[in-house]
C-alpha cells in the first residue's frame, strides 16, 4: 500500500489557517479526530532514524519495510512466525537498565531496531506494531505480562509475551523473545500469565489526541504511543 | 443610524461576543477536563478490577462480590464483566442522579465519556471483559454552577465596560454634538466658533470650521467699519468724533418721543469757556486736541451710565444726553469731577462751565434747550467751574411720589396692559409683525410708554412688566395669530429669574414662540453682551426672533453679535430720516443691508415718515419699515 503523501509544505498559507480555524473549532466542539490509523509514513521514520541512529539504525529499518512488504500478501500463519523471528534474530535482548539506563523503558519498535537490543517489552510491542501495520487486528493481539521460570532453575522473572487471539476465549498463540518457535499458551508451562492488555483497554476511544495531552504522559503505554506518532509509526492525531 | 448609535450597537455585540466566546470556553473547556479525568478514572478502575480478578478464583460468588464491592463504595454508573461471547456474568447499574440542574443544560454539554475496558485473564484464555463507568452526574452540577459564576462574572465585568463604554463615548459625543452644533450655525450664517476638542479628526473640521468663521468675522469687522467710517462722516463731527449738532439734536427729539426708558433723563450742556483765547494760548493744533478730550471723555461719561450720547453744539458748547439719569445732584456732582480732572490735565487754565435739566416724554426741545443756555450763561458768570442745574419745563406729573407711582403700576399691570400695533411691513406690503409697545391704565387713563418706563426702571419693576408684556403678548397672539414684536428692557435680560420664567412661558407655547419677535435696544445689548448672549442661548431654540433696535452706532460690533444668530436689526430713525434726499445715507443703508442679508439677518428701517423714504428703504435693499409714514392699506389690524 502506498503511504498517502501527505506533505506539510504542499498547502498555502490560506489553507494551512483554514486547517487550523477549523481544527480549533472541532477541538472547541469537543469533536475528535477519527481514532488513530495505525498507518505509517516511511519518510518520517527514516527521518527518524536518520537523525538518531544513523546508517546502522537505517540498514534494519530498511529491512523492517523490506519484511512488511514481502509479508503483506502472506497468510497469518508465516506473517506470525516472520515477524517473531524478525526481532527475535535482530534484537539483542538485554534489561532495559543496561540498554536505557533506568529501568523499564518502554521503547518503540524504531528505538529498538536503532539500538539493535531491547527487553521484553520492547519486544512484544515491536511485534504488536509490526503485525497491526500487516493489517492483524488489534483485537486480537494482547501483550501478556507472564512469570517466566528460566531453565530448570526454580528463579521466575518478570516477562512479557505478545498473545494471538483467533477468539477472545481461545488458547493464544505466544511470540516470545525467549523462544524462537511460536507455541500454544497451554504448551508452554514455563510462562504463567497475569494480565493481558492491548491499545483498546488503555488506549480507548482513539484518546491519543495529541502529544500534547497532558494524560498521555503519564501512562507508559501511552507515552510509548506518543513516540511512535513522534517517529511517524502512527499517522494522525 | 447615527454615529453614536452604531458605536453603542459595535461595543454591545463586541462584549456579547467576548462574553459568549469565554463562556462558551471556559465551560467546553470545564467539560473537556472533565471527560479527560472521567475517562482516565474509567480506564484505571476498570484495569486494576480486572487485574485483581485475574488473579482471583472465577468462581461466580467471588466475581459477584468483587464487582459488588468495587461498585459499591466507588462511584459507578456501571461495573459488568461479560463473558467473550458477550453475555453478562455480572452486572451492577445504577441511574443518573443530576440534580437542581437544569434540564437543557445537561442536554447541551452531555458528557461523552468512554467506560473502562480492561479484559479479565483466566491462564492464557480471556476470561472476560470488564466495562466500567464512573458516577458522573456530579459533573453536571459543577460544571452548571461555575457556568452561573462564570456568568455572574460577565455580568459584572459587562457592567464595568458598559460604564466604561458610556464614559468613552461621552467624551467622544460631546464634542461630536458641539462640531454638528456648529456646522448647523454656518448652515444658519452664523458663525460660530468653538474650542478645537482633543480628538484628531474632530479638531481639523473645527479647526477648519473655526476659520472660516475668523474669516468671515474679519470680513464682517472690514465691512462694517467701512460703513461706520461713511456713517461717522455724514454725522461725526470731525475734530472731536462726537455727533454734530443735527444729529444730536434728532437723537434728542428720538428720545423725547420715545416709547420707552429712554423717555426720560437729563441732558446737559458743557462749554469750554474763552475758546478764542485758549486758541491763542495753545495754537490751533493742541486746541483741537483739548477739544477731543473734552469730547471723549463727555462720552465716556455717557457710555458708563449707559446710552449715553454726546453731540458737539457749536464750536464750544457740548451736549451730553443721558436717558434713565435722573439724580440731578448726583450727576452735578460726578460730571463736575469729571471736567475738573479735564481742567487739570490742561497746560492752561480752563473754564468749563455746565449746566443740567432733567427732561421727559413730551417736553418740547427748543425748550428744554433755552433753559439749559440760561443757566449755562449764569453758571459762566459765576465761576470757570460751576455747574448749574437748570429749571426744566412745567410737567404735570401723575403721580407726586415713589410709593404713589409703585402703587399705582402695580394695580395697572395687574389690571392688564394694553398692547398698542405698529405694522412693521415689507417691500410687497407684508406684515412682517407689529411693533406692540404698551400701554397701562393709570388715572384712569391709557399712558403710552414714554409716560411710565422711566417710572418702572426707577423702581425696578422692569421684569415684571416685561413678564406682564410678555403674557399679554401670548394672549394677543393666540387670539389674532398674528406676530408681534415686543421690548425687553435691560433689566430684565440681566435677570436670570426673568430669562427663566420667559423661557418656561415659551417652551409651553412653541406655536406662540414662533410668532414672536423680541428686541432689545442696540446700546444696551453691547453694553452688556454677555447677558444678551446668555438670552440669545436660552430663547433661540425655542424658535423665536431675537433682534436689535435703534442700530446705528454700534453698527461696527455686528461682527461681534453676528454668531448669535440675529434674526433682524432695526435700523435707527437718524439713518433713515430723508434717506431719499441724502445720498450717503443711501450708501451706509445699502451696505448695511447688504452685511445683513450676508448673515441672514433682516434688515427694517425704523421711524419711516414718508412713503418716499418706505420706497427709498425698499430699493437700497432693506427687508422692512415701520413709522408713522408706515400703514397698512391692504389688510386690516385683525
Amino acid at each position: 500500500m502506498p503511504p498517502s503523501s501527505r506533505t506539510l509544505e504542499s498547502p498555502g498559507r490560506r489553507r494551512f489557517l483554514a486547517g487550523l480555524g477549523g481544527l480549533s473549532l472541532v477541538l472547541g466542539l469537543g469533536l475528535r479526530p477519527s481514532s488513530v490509523v495505525a498507518n505509517l509514513s516511511p519518510e518520517r521514520l527514516r527521518r527518524s532514524m536518520q537523525a538518531q541512529y544513523g546508517e546502522r539504525g537505517m540498514a534494519s529499518l530498511e529491512a523492517w519495510f523490506a519484511l512488511l512488504d514481502r509479508l503483506r500478501p502472506a497468510d497469518l500463519e508465516t506473517r506470525l512466525r516472520e515477524v517473531n523471528a524478525f526481532f527475535n534474530r535482530r534484537v539483542r535482548w538485554l534489561d532495559d537498565i543496561d540498554i536505557w539506563g533506568q529501568e523499564d523503558y518502554w521503547a518503540t519498535p524504531l528505538e529498538t531496531l536503532g539500538r539493535g537490543q531491547g527487553d521484553c517489552e520492547d519486544f512484544s510491542i515491536a511485534k504488536y506494531i509490526t503485525l497491526k501495520e500487516l493489517g492483524v487486528p488489534g483485537d486480537e493481539l494482547r501483550m501478556i505480562y507472564v512469570r517466566a521460570r528460566i531453565g530448570r532453575s526454580g528463579i521466575t522473572q518478570a516477562h512479557m509475551v505478545l498473545g494471538y487471539y483467533e477468539t477472545p476465549a481461545a488458547d493464544p498463540l505466544v511470540l516470545d523473545n525467549l523462544v524462537p518457535s511460536i507455541t500454544r499458551g497451554s504448551l508452554r508451562d514455563d510462562l504463567d500469565p497475569l494480565f493481558s492488555f492491548n491499545s483498546s483497554g488503555l488506549w480507548a476511544g482513539g484518546s491519543t489526541r495529541s502529544r500534547a495531552d497532558p494524560v498521555a504522559r503519564l501512562s507508559r503505554w501511552r507515552r510509548v504511543i506518543g513516540r511512535m506518532q513522534e517517529q511517524g509509526f502512527i499517522q494522525g492525531g | 443610524m447615527s454615529l453614536i448609535k452604531q458605536l453603542w450597537l459595535t461595543i454591545v455585540v463586541l462584549l456579547l461576543l467576548a462574553f459568549g466566546g469565554s463562556l462558551f470556553i471556559g465551560v467546553s473547556s470545564s467539560r473537556a477536563y472533565i471527560e479527560q479525568e472521567v475517562r482516565i478514572k474509567n480506564a484505571d478502575n476498570a484495569n486494576a478490577l480486572a487485574l485483581t480478578m485475574s488473579q482471583m478464583p472465577k468462581d461466580p460468588v467471588t466475581l459477584e462480590l468483587l464487582v459488588a464491592a468495587q461498585f459499591d463504595t466507588g462511584h459507578y454508573r456501571r461495573v459488568e464483566l461479560r463473558d467473550p461471547q458477550g453475555e453478562i456474568i455480572e452486572q451492577r447499574r445504577a441511574g443518573e442522579a443530576i440534580e437542581d440542574v437544569p434540564a437543557w443544560f445537561v442536554e447541551l454539554v452531555r458528557f461523552e465519556v468512554p467506560p473502562g475496558q480492561a479484559v479479565v485473564q483466566d491462564g492464557w484464555r480471556q476470561f472476560g471483559t470488564l466495562t466500567l463507568e464512573s458516577q458522573h452526574s456530579f459533573a453536571y452540577r459543577s460544571l452548571w454552577r461555575s457556568s452561573l459564576e462564570l456568568v455572574g462574572w460577565f455580568a459584572l465585568a459587562a457592567a464595568l465596560s458598559l460604564l466604561l463604554a458610556w464614559w468613552i463615548v461621552r467624551t467622544i459625543r460631546r464634542p461630536l454634538r458641539n462640531v454638528v452644533e456648529q456646522a448647523l450655525h454656518i448652515g444658519e450664517r452664523r458663525f460660530t466658533t468653538i474650542p478645537a476638542p482633543r480628538t484628531r479628526e474632530l479638531r481639523e473640521v473645527v479647526v477648519a470650521m473655526n476659520q472660516l468663521s475668523a474669516a468671515v468675522r474679519d470680513m464682517l469687522g472690514e465691512e462694517s467699519q467701512k460703513l461706520d467710517l461713511l456713517r461717522r462722516r455724514l454725522q461725526h463731527d470731525s475734530v472731536t468724533g462726537v455727533l454734530k449738532r443735527e444729529a444730536f439734536l434728532a437723537q434728542l427729539q428720538i428720545h423725547l418721543e420715545s416709547q420707552d426708558s429712554r423717555a426720560s433723563g437729563t441732558l446737559a450742556l458743557v462749554r469750554l469757556a474763552r475758546l478764542a483765547e485758549v486758541n491763542e494760548l495753545l495754537g490751533h493744533g493742541d486746541t483741537d486736541t483739548l477739544l477731543h478730550a473734552l469730547a471723549n471723555g463727555l462720552d465716556q461719561f455717557g457710555k458708563v451710565r449707559g446710552g449715553g450720547v454726546v453731540g458737539r453744539l457749536n464750536g464750544s458748547d457740548f451736549a451730553l444726553l443721558l436717558p434713565g439719569a435722573h439724580d440731578l445732584e448726583q450727576l452735578r456732582h460726578e460730571l463736575g469731577k469729571r471736567l475738573a480732572s479735564l481742567s487739570d490735565q490742561s497746560r492752561v487754565p480752563l473754564g468749563l462751565p455746565a449746566a443740567l435739566v432733567d427732561y421727559a416724554q413730551g417736553d418740547q426741545r427748543s425748550v428744554l434747550l433755552a433753559s439749559l443756555d440760561g443757566a449755562l450763561s449764569a453758571a459762566e458768570t459765576r465761576g470757570d467751574q460751576s455747574l448749574v442745574i437748570a429749571q426744566g419745563p412745567q410737567r404735570r406729573s401723575l403721580f407726586t411720589s415713589h410709593g404713589a407711582w409703585r402703587r399705582a403700576l402695580q394695580e395697572a399691570m395687574a389690571k392688564g396692559i394694553y398692547l398698542a400695533h405698529y405694522p412693521v411691513l415689507d417691500g410687497k406690503g407684508e406684515l412682517l409683525h407689529f411693533e406692540s409697545p404698551s400701554r397701562l391704565r393709570l388715572n384712569s387713563e391709557w399712558q403710552p410708554a414714554g409716560v411710565f418706563m422711566p417710572w418702572i426702571s426707577r423702581l425696578e419693576l422692569d421684569s415684571q412688566l416685561d413678564l406682564a408684556v410678555i403674557d399679554e403678548a401670548v394672549r394677543d397672539i393666540t387670539q389674532r395669530g398674528k406676530p408681534l414684536g415686543i421690548n425687553l428692557s435691560a433689566a430684565s435680560i440681566q435677570d436670570a429669574r426673568f430669562v427663566m420664567e420667559l423661557q418656561a412661558r415659551l417652551r409651553a407655547r412653541p406655536d406662540v414662540a414662533k410668532r414672536l419677535w423680541l428686541e432689545i435696544p442696540e446700546s444696551l445689548a453691547i453694553h452688556d453682551l454677555a447677558s444678551f448672549r446668555s438670552l440669545c442661548h436660552a430663547l433661540q431654540p425655542l424658535g423665536c426672533r431675537i433682534g436689535l433696535e435703534h442700530v446705528g452706532a454700534e453698527f461696527t460690533r455686528i461682527a461681534d453679535l453676528q454668531d448669535l444668530g440675529l434674526a433682524y436689526l432695526k435700523i435707527d430713525r437718524t439713518l433713515i430720516k430723508e434717506v431719499d434726499k441724502i445720498a450717503e445715507q443711501q450708501t451706509i443703508l445699502r451696505g448695511m443691508a447688504t452685511l445683513c442679508h450676508s448673515l441672514g439677518i433682516l434688515a427694517i428701517g425704523e421711524g419711516v415718515e414718508n412713503r418716499e423714504e418706505a420706497r427709498m428703504l425698499f430699493e437700497l435693499g432693506l427687508d422692512g419699515a415701520t413709522g408713522p409714514g408706515i400703514r397698512q392699506h391692504d389688510k386690516s389690524a385683525g
